[in-house]
């Protein structure tokens, strides 16, 4: 290999990092259950939540960390999750009943998202907090309680389209949500509906990665949220949503190398980096570098629990420039928070096997060809790019002239698109057909949020792997319970 | 240069220091001052160095030259139409338009994704700007979407019904233009016709050290030009990344014999060398462009045998970038120590603070009628409060103790923070300025919640 590789390294922490360290293990699965495999480290999001839980602390906040659901569909991770004292975030019947069904009582759940009435009927029957999104829901939840003789039920009220004083921070415009501009009108009504619905709290959830945006929302909502006391109304809650984010690439060094080289190669000042000179979003119009770079920030100096203790630590302007935090705590509000992604972090792998090793026409670059879809390591689809770790069959096997390589992953479909990754893929040496590529922290909308059954080929299984007395330990995703572990029957 | 009654008038505050009369301040943009920095605070042997004094222009910076080069021909047809004024600009520029665009009775906006300095953002805001914030990244990234927030913003400038004079720094050759007829003939004019053998900028939008280097270069095609630019995850403001360059249209790396990375703190140390050893006050930009050029022709000057010369721009002045420096060198901003600061109790002081429970604390406030102050802000006071409590948030507390005890020895007083945590700062201070009847409130608002104990909301 002519250059110097770029390497996306990933960031791998405990357990995972001592998993990928198992390659025996790994190996006896996939040649059991098939490849592409997905592996859960459920005892991770117990450690997660405990991250959240003292930047709570740290602020002396109490309320809740609710899960949200949609980043993975895994029972083992839900079922060790109940076992903490963290909440869930539910956007679907299917879900509801997957949360009530692993063990989470009605008090640690919250219907969030667009509803269905079955899904709407449940939550109001089992007394689940309902985040209403409109009056249209509103006015729906009020009618099936009244219609069903329900007891009054808890909501939050999801609003959107935040303005901040002074400079004015654009937003994305969101299609949830009630304007809060109008919020007057939508208060009439809980007020109106008093004997229907009982206010706990307003919300946000806002997709971006912009600090500022989110502490103009937070504001806007303590505004809200004081009008409601004026009214006579007691909410107790902001929920702000989640949206805190992951960083995938262990080093800065590396992402930034790899983005500026990437500039280049846009650029023409370099070889491509990626199938067909693909430029993620980026073009060369005479020289000039056009366009935005759609890539997930891949390294993260702040995320997860960290993002969420900046977004506290803001000073609110309307309010005399105290931080976010103090806010909260001196007003008596409750802090609810929606990781999906985050609480995820580090949870899980996708592993899949090396089938073909082929070089190009050039000899300069491989083609491999794995047992997956792309849609299962769905990594790309997010705009996240992170390397695979090489998980060779045989580990005692030394070639020891092997140096760096650069390949392209291509996945298992008939299909010209089905690329793993569109770049150009640095791995310390050559893969060999038999050999597994482990892409890390996949658990968090990267497993099964897009993965089909195209062409018929099976969805990846899903494991729940555990540490017990020093070795691994594990069972299908399905069968896990807190009690599994022998830990957990204690 | 500038024109007074259609004669040339020299500004020539650099030599006879005549007095110059103008009809309008624009007139006094441009004909800035190049200075030569003493060889004692560069080291440099065979080498003089001189600064382009850019922070002289009447709105401070190097940009006001651009933006009136760039706004000038359409601002008669933007009055007429009652234009908006609109740019992509953090800094310097944006300020430039403002008052070009207030001394014309136009609105200016400036969209924006880079303003991170407090500072500018302010003084934007008093000159009647406009600031649009662009968002954020999405965190549920699709990678298929086409609405970045820069497309987005063209859009809008070519909706029908939107009157802009959008000025487009970043592609504007008038931006070039400006620095080409004014900047670099000035400095080969201050130099005696000659150009220096080397000039050194920080690349923002590339006007400047393009149009400085294109005049350079037509004096003596062997000038050497050193391009600046931000390491990649550092911030300098006016400086973009080596990334980010390309984004500009006025780039063009054949311009540059050299692009090299400056940080952040390299900058504020040559901002301060030219702060406090040269007497001029410049920003961040201009210090990264005096310390790019110091280490570049540092590593040169020794195996120089005739003389050569320099020049860097410098771009601003330090004053706006206060917040951008403390927060990089808090260090440069010691303060001496203040009396009765809660910050100098020990932790076992304030473990002893005299506490008092909710339940207790009720039975006092109806037996020994204390003084409740509660510490939170003004806000969450008037939305609820212990009835019959005073609020002194707790910053205003602070700056009062300083000045002594506020309170009668003979008054009992509760304090009452969120948690009880301020509170019993504050009563072990007060106790140790002598007060003897001071308590915390333990657990603070919350607990008296938490008791069920009564809130009021007057």
């Amino acid at each position: 290999m002519g250059e110097e590789p770029l390497y996306l390294e990933p960031r791998l922490e405990e357990p995972l990092r001592s998993l990928l360290e198992s390659p025996g293990l790994l190996h006896t699965l996939t040649n059991a259950l098939g490849s592409p495999l997905n592996v859960l480290l459920p005892d991770r999001i117990a450690a997660n939540v405990e991250r959240f839980r003292s930047v709570y602390r740290a602020h002396h906040l109490s309320g809740q960390v609710w899960f949200a659901h949609k980043a993975s569909g895994s029972r083992a991770l839900l079922r060790r999750l109940a076992a903490t004292d963290a909440g869930v975030d539910v956007a679907s019947l299917t879900e509801l009943q997957h949360a009530l069904g692993a063990g989470f009582t009605p008090d640690r759940i919250v219907a969030t998202g667009p509803k269905n009435p079955p899904f709407l009927w449940l939550a109001a029957r089992t007394s689940v907090t309902v985040a209403v999104d409109s009056r249209a829901e509103l006015e729906h939840l009020v009618s099936l309680v009244r219609g069903h003789a329900l007891s009054r039920a808890r909501i939050l009220l999801r609003l959107s389209g935040f303005e901040s004083t002074g400079v004015r921070v654009l937003s994305r415009r969101s299609r949830f949500g009630s304007p809060v501009a109008n919020v007057g009108p939508l208060l009439d009504e809980v007020e109106r509906y008093g004997d229907a619905v009982e206010l706990v709290g307003v919300a946000y959830h806002l997709d971006t990665t912009g600090l500022d945006e989110k502490a103009v929302a937070l504001e806007g909502c303590l505004r809200v949220l004081e009008e409601c006391r004026g009214r006579g109304l007691r909410p107790a809650a902001v929920d702000v949503g989640g949206g805190f984010g992951v960083s995938y690439v262990d080093e800065r060094e590396q992402w930034e190398r790899y983005t500026t080289a990437l500039t280049d190669a846009v650029l023409g000042t370099r070889p491509p980096l990626t199938w067909g000179g693909h430029g993620y979003g980026l073009r060369n119009e005479g020289g000039t570098l056009r366009g935005t770079l759609g890539l997930y920030p891949a390294h993260r100096p702040v995320a997860g629990a960290g993002y969420l203790d900046e977004l506290l630590s803001r000073p609110a302007a309307s309010f005399g420039g105290r931080p976010l935090a103090a806010l909260l705590l001196e007003h008596l509000y409750d802090l609810h928070a929606e990781p999906g992604r985050a609480l995820v972090d580090q949870c899980g792998v996708t592993v899949a096997k090396v089938l073909e090793v082929r070089a190009d026409d050039a000899g300069a670059q491989l083609l491999v060809r794995l047992a997956a879809k792309a849609d299962d390591v769905a990594l790309e689809d997010h705009g996240v790019l992170v390397d695979p770790v090489v998980v060779p069959r045989d580990p005692a096997g030394g070639r020891a002239g092997d140096g760096p390589v650069a390949v392209h992953l291509a996945g298992s479909l008939c299909l010209e698109t089905d690329l793993i990754t569109r770049r150009t893929v640095f791995l310390p040496r050559r893969p060999e057909p038999g050999d597994l590529l482990a892409f890390a922290n996949t658990a968090g909308y990267c497993m099964d949020f897009r993965a089909t059954r195209a062409q018929q080929q099976p969805a990846a299984r899903k494991v729940a792997a555990w540490q017990e007395g020093g070795s691994w330990q594990w069972c299908l995703d399905d069968e896990y319970w807190p009690t599994v572990p022998v830990g957990g029957t204690q | 240069m500038a024109m007074v009654s259609g004669r040339r008038v020299l500004a020539d505050r650099t030599r006879g220091g005549n007095a110059v009369r103008y009809d309008s301040i624009t007139e006094a943009i441009g004909n800035t001052p190049l200075v030569r920095i003493d060889p004692a605070v560069h080291g440099l042997e065979h080498i003089d160095l001189y600064a382009k004094l850019e922070l002289f222009n009447p709105f401070g910076s190097v940009k006001d030259r651009a933006a009136w080069n760039m706004a000038r021909p359409h601002l008669a047809a933007a009055v007429e139409h009652g234009s908006t004024v609109v740019e992509l600009s953090s800094g310097n520029t944006a300020k430039a338009l403002a008052v070009l665009a207030g001394m014309h009775g136009l609105r200016f906006k400036s969209v924006t994704n880079r303003m991170r300095v407090p500072e500018i953002k302010d003084l934007l805001l008093l000159l009647g700007a406009e600031i649009e914030e662009l968002p954020g990244q999405s965190e549920c990234l699709d990678p298929a979407a086409t609405d970045d927030p820069l497309t987005l913003f063209h859009r809008t400038l070519s909706e029908p019904g939107g009157d802009y004079l959008h000025t487009d720094q970043y592609f504007n050759p008038h931006n070039v233009e400006a620095h080409l007829t004014g900047t670099g003939p000035e400095i080969v004019k201050d130099l005696d016709g000659r150009a220096p053998d080397w000039f050194v900028a920080g690349v923002g939008t590339a006007g400047s050290s393009t149009g400085i280097a294109r005049a350079l270069r037509e004096t003596d095609p062997a000038v050497r030009v050193l391009g600046l630019v931000a390491a990649k995850s550092d911030f300098i403001p006016g400086i973009r990344t080596i990334d980010e360059v390309h984004e500009v249209g006025l780039f063009d790396p054949g311009t540059y014999d050299a692009i090299e990375a400056v940080s952040a703190d390299e900058a504020i140390e040559g901002m301060l060398t030219l702060n406090r050893r040269c007497g001029i006050l410049a920003g961040p930009t201009g210090g990264a462009a005096y310390q790019g050029a110091v280490r570049r022709l540092g590593a040169l000057d020794a195996e120089l045998t005739e003389r050569q010369s320099a020049v860097f721009v410098v771009c601003d002045r330090v004053e706006s970038y206060i917040g951008y420096v403390r927060e990089r060198r808090p260090d440069l901003f010691g303060r001496p120590p203040r009396r009765n600061s809660p910050a100098d109790l020990s932790d076992a002081e304030v473990r002893a603070a005299p506490a008092i429970g909710v339940a207790d604390a009720q039975a006092w406030i109806a037996t020994g009628r204390p003084l409740v102050v509660d510490l939170r802000s003004t806000f969450a006071y008037a939305a609820l409060h212990i009835d019959g409590s005073v609020n002194i948030v707790d910053e205003v507390f602070e700056e009062l103790l300083r000045g002594g005890l506020p309170f009668s020895r003979s008054r009992p007083v509760l304090l009452a923070c969120p948690v009880g945590e301020k509170s019993a700062r504050y009563a072990a201070l007060l106790t140790r300025m002598g007060h003897p009847e001071v308590r915390s409130l333990t657990g603070g608002i919350v607990a008296w919640r938490d008791a069920g104990a009564p809130l009021v909301r007057d």
